[in-house]
Order: C-alpha cells, then structure tokens, then sequence
C-alpha cells in the first residue's frame, strides 16, 4: 500500500499520512480534519483546497475552470496524492476560487474543459 | 417568553386547519385566511466557511409578541454540507377536498447533497422536527437524478425537480415520490429534447405544466462563469408539458430575451392559461397564456435595463433571480438582485405590467446600503408574500458560490430578512421600519438565509385543481 505525507499549511503544519488511492478527503477526515464539502463527487466547488506543493490525481473533478487550476485548486473530494504534499484548507485558501465574472472575465484557455472530453481515471 | 409564545396563537394555527384537507377552498378564501404568525426560513453554512449543518429557522412575524423580528427556533440538518436551498410542502390546496391529508411535512431538499430532508412543522409549529432523510446516495441509485429544486405536491404525491442526473450533467428530471416520501422513481415519461431544468408549475383545468431552465448542477453549483452563458451551457428556453401525459409538447425558444428564465408562475385562478417567468440574466419577464385558437403564445412584458457602474467596464444587469405573484393575481413581484431593488408591478393586464411599487435594499449600486441598521451584503434576492398580499419578506443570498462571487462581504455579514408593507388596493412599497432579521448574528455565525414559508400555506405553492 502506497501512502504519501500531506501537510496542512494553514493548520500549523499539521501532517498526515494517507493512502495513494484514497480521495484526500474521506483520508483527512477519517483523520479528524474538519474539511467542507457538498456534492462528493466533484462537481460542486465546495471541498476546494490549494495545493502548494507535490502533485494529485484529480480528472474526475468537474467543478473547476482551468484558471482555478492553474492558481493551485485542487478537489478533494476525488482528489488521490501522487506525491508528498501541502494543502491550505478551508475557505481561507478560496483567495482566488471566486470572481466577478463581469469584472474579471476569463480568457479562451481558461474556460472550464467538457467534462465528456476527461479520461476516467478508473477504479 | 418562550413558553407563553408555545401557549400562544402560533402553535395552533395549523390545528385550527385540519377540519377538511389543507389549504383553502380557492385562492378567495386564502387572501381571508388569519395573518401569518410564523415563517419558516433556510439558512445555509454550505460555502461560508462555518463547518456547521445548513438549518431551518423560525422567525416570529407576529407584531404582538415579545419575540416579534426574532429567530425563535433553529432546526439543524444532521450533515453539512447540503446547501439547502428551495422548500415545498407535502400538501397544498389542491388536497383541499381529501379530509384525510393535512400540511404536515416541508420538504428541504439540499442541492449539493442530494439529500431530502422531511420536517415535521405540525406537532409544534414553533419548533419543527426532523421526520425522514431520504438519502442523496439512494435518489442517485434508484433514479439516476441529482440538484433536487422546486418541489411541488401532486394530489397526494410530490414531485420534485431535478436539476441534474447522477453525474451532475443536465437535463436530470424529475422525481416521484410517494405520501410516505418513498421514491416511486421518474415522474416524467419523457424530458423530449429539453437541455436544462429547473423550476415547474403547472394548472390542471388546462392539462399544462411549464418548465424553465438554469443549468446542469455540474454548471452552476462552482459559480457563475460568464463565457458558459455563450457557449450553451445556461437555459433559455420555457417548455410546455402536456401534464397528464408527463412530456414536454412544446417549447419557446427565447433568445437573449430569456437568458436564465429562472421562476415560473402560473395565475393562481385555477381557470387561468396566464403565467410569467423572470429570465435572470436578461432581467426581463416573458408572459405567456393560450390565445382562443387554443396557441400557447409568449411576449416580453417587463425588461430592466443594465445600470452604470463607476467600477465596472460594462453596465450591471439586474439579475432577475425570483418573481411572485399575489394571491389575488394582481401583482407581480421581481427583484433586481445586483441593482437592489425590489418592485411590485400591477398586473391586470398581463400584456401591459405597470410599476407601482419600488424599495431599495443593498445591491451593488449603492443607494441602499444600510436597512433598518443593518448593513447590507448581497440584495434583494429570495421573497414570500403574505395570502392577504401586504406583507412581502424578503432575504438577500442567492446561492453560496453566486454569493461569494458578487458579494464577498456576506462571509462576515451573514444575510438578512427585511419586510415591506405592499399595498393591495392601490399598489405602492414601503420598507417597514420595525422588521429585521439579522442572520449576520446567529448563534453559530453569519449564515446566509434563502426561501421562506408559512405553516398554513403561501403564496408560491397553492395550486387548485
Ligand atoms: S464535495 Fe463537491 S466538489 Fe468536492
């Protein structure tokens, strides 16, 4: 069983092993991390923490648009660690999650991808 | 206090009702029915930072007593993260002749979830019991549905809208369930080529359910992202159902004029072919009826221009996110939820709306910041009219990711019920001065409240057969 070490920045550093095949969020919150979420399957936005170091499998998420993936986000809810890594949790790391969509409007490139276009990452 | 209030008017109310079944005998006898002494309101932790349940509160709305303008109870979800949202009661005046049904259960779906939770609001009104959780994880099995919406009853049975299917990807449809609140599986026979759903109504003289269209849950549930509007992920189209038949016979096409036609309501006149629907991000009202060749015809009868803003490159659109209409099919209420207005338009003639009433609270304009000493974050947004139609309650969260993007302050302030004096007779809005719910201040943190209800009926739910 591969496991890797997650640390939660904004929780002063706290660390925790987990299982590579394990959604990051079922692993912390068994754990006893008081994580957010909603949906549970990656399409609501709600369980989004920022990812500041390491890598993550996360193609089943359908909640985030690539300027979101491209400032850290990450869905834990279908999220697996494929590396040691370092999360900030909770609303406090959702900085950049929202915008005005009338303010700051997003490029081509940044647009949410079709989800039909995803691979599955199987079992 | 809090037992003189149980003792008191409030807690018997629905009792008194239970001679025959529930609600009214027609929309007449409705407007005559006793003032509203409580209402209930969903207010929501999903996406507020709070790691608590979304719950449903009770606000006292009785001027006499000494709790009035308070939230007197707080009934928590077991779970969080439901983002409870719209709410429906098992039963309404279409079961007005079944002695044996009665207003007992408010359904509170929670669109994130999935879950449906049935509340008990007749044992003691004041202070309503969790009765059943029909599992998110079990309507995604048995039924391939998820993003459950408006829930409207059916004689004895419910159905609810939903917004998505298992995977979150539109259109979804809609589920059926059973007075015991048992799945009985898809109500519809066929969703035809609809693309998207969301709110229903339907009028049974006339055989017609109409449908309209937000977006798949996976869509909206994030946040708004203004480029999917172009690129077809976001509705604009009303369906109409043959009702009996339970599919979609035709539908309109609305262009730029109905991005986002988001509330659809029927004239509560059972004999009545005329209804209205608040295209959001157009900011316009379609009407629609049957002409007497027996057509079904659409017009725009209300658009809200976009506002200048000194900060913004563009004008803002109002966003039109809910309309009402009275009891007595008067009045259509809208409400500009990034202008921050609130206005009444009599609707005698539904072709020709003419404006008669108009408040400000909120909104990113800027000429209601402050209501009744409270400060305002996010603006008029979710309301209910009392059945006499003087009494307009309304609340300022749309949805807790729309939330965050408009109006990042509500995190801190939490939002608020605010009521205005509506006058029937002669039209015309006024903001009461001595009504206001602070969620800013609840127990637990600023949460967010959203829909609201009365125990003996409302004027969002009652449909006569
Ligand atoms: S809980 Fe909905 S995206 Fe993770």
């Amino acid at each position: 069983m591969t496991t890797y070490r997650v640390t939660i920045a904004n929780r002063e550093n706290a660390t925790f092993e987990v299982e590579a095949r394990r959604p990051l969020l079922e692993s912390l919150r068994a754990q006893g991390v008081d994580l957010p979420y909603g949906c549970k399957y990656g399409g609501c936005i709600t369980c989004a923490a920022k990812l500041t170091a390491g890598t993550v499998n996360q193609r089943r998420q359908v909640a985030l648009n690539n300027r979101q993936i491209n400032a850290g986000y990450v869905i834990l809810c279908v999220a697996r660690p494929m590396s040691d890594i370092t999360l900030e949790i909770g609303v406090d790391s959702h900085g950049e999650l929202y915008r005005n969509p009338f303010l700051d409007p997003l490029e081509p490139h940044e647009l949410k991808a079709s989800p039909h276009q995803e691979p599955d990452d199987g079992p | 206090m809090r037992d003189a209030h149980r003792n008191g008017i409030h807690c018997k109310r629905d009792s008194l009702m239970e001679c025959c079944g529930p609600g009214f005998a027609s929309p007449a006898d409705a407007i005559n029915a006793p003032r509203e002494t409580l209402l209930y309101t969903i207010a929501i932790y999903t996406g507020t930072g709070i790691q608590k349940p979304d719950y449903l509160a009770t606000v006292d709305v009785d001027p006499e007593s000494p709790t009035y303008s308070q939230v007197i109870h707080r009934l928590e979800m077991p779970g969080i993260g439901d983002e409870l949202h719209h709410m429906g009661w098992n039963a309404c005046s279409s079961c007005f002749g079944e002695a044996g049904m009665s207003r007992k259960y408010l359904l509170l779906p929670g669109v994130r979830s999935n879950n449906i939770h049935v509340v008990d609001t007749a044992t003691d009104p004041c202070a309503p019991r969790l009765h059943k959780v029909i599992e998110g994880a079990e309507i995604r099995a048995k039924t391939n549905l998820s993003g459950p919406h408006t829930v409207h009853c059916l004689g004895s049975e419910i159905i609810i809208s939903m917004l998505g299917d298992a995977r979150g990807e539109a259109p979804g449809g809609y589920l059926h369930l059973n007075n015991e609140f048992e799945i009985v599986g898809r109500w519809e026979s066929s969703m035809g080529d609809i693309k998207f759903g969301y709110d229903f109504w339907y009028q049974p003289r006339h055989n017609v359910m109409v449908s309209s269209e937000w977006a798949a849950p996976n869509t909206f549930m994030p946040g708004f992202d203004l480029e999917e509007v172009g690129h077809l992920k976001y509705g604009r189209e009303l369906h109409i159902w043959d009702f009996e038949k339970r599919e979609p016979v035709e539908s309109f096409y609305l262009g730029e004029d109905g991005l986002l036609p988001l509330e659809v309501k029927f004239h509560h006149d059972p004999d009545s072919t005329h209804g209205f629907c608040g295209a959001a991000l157009s900011s316009n009202v379609i009407h629609w009826w049957k002409d007497d060749a027996g057509k079904w015809q659409w017009e725009k009868v209300i658009d809200v221009e976009n506002e200048p803003h000194p900060e913004w490159p563009i004008p803002v659109p109002a966003v039109m996110s809910a309309i009402l209409v009275s009891m007595d099919d008067k009045y259509l209420y809208l409400n500009n939820w990034l202008h921050g207005d609130m206005r009444q338009y009599d609707i005698s003639d539904p072709h020709a709306p003419v404006l008669t009433g108009q408040v400000w609270m909120g909104g990113l304009l800027g000429k209601a910041p402050e209501v009744n000493g409270v400060k305002m974050a996010g603006g008029p947004q979710m309301f209910q009219l009392s059945l006499d139609g003087r009494r307009l309650y309304v609340t300022t969260s749309l949805f807790s990711t729309w939330d965050n993007q408009f109006y990042p302050e509500i995190r801190e302030r939490g939002g608020v019920m605010v009521m205005i004096d509506c006058d029937p007779i002669n039209g015309g809005m006024t903001l009461n001065p001595d009504f206001v719910v602070n969620f800013g201040k609840e127990p637990n943190g600023p949460s967010r409240c959203h829909e609201a209800r009365y125990p003996g009926g409302d004027c969002t739910s009652d449909i006569w057969l």
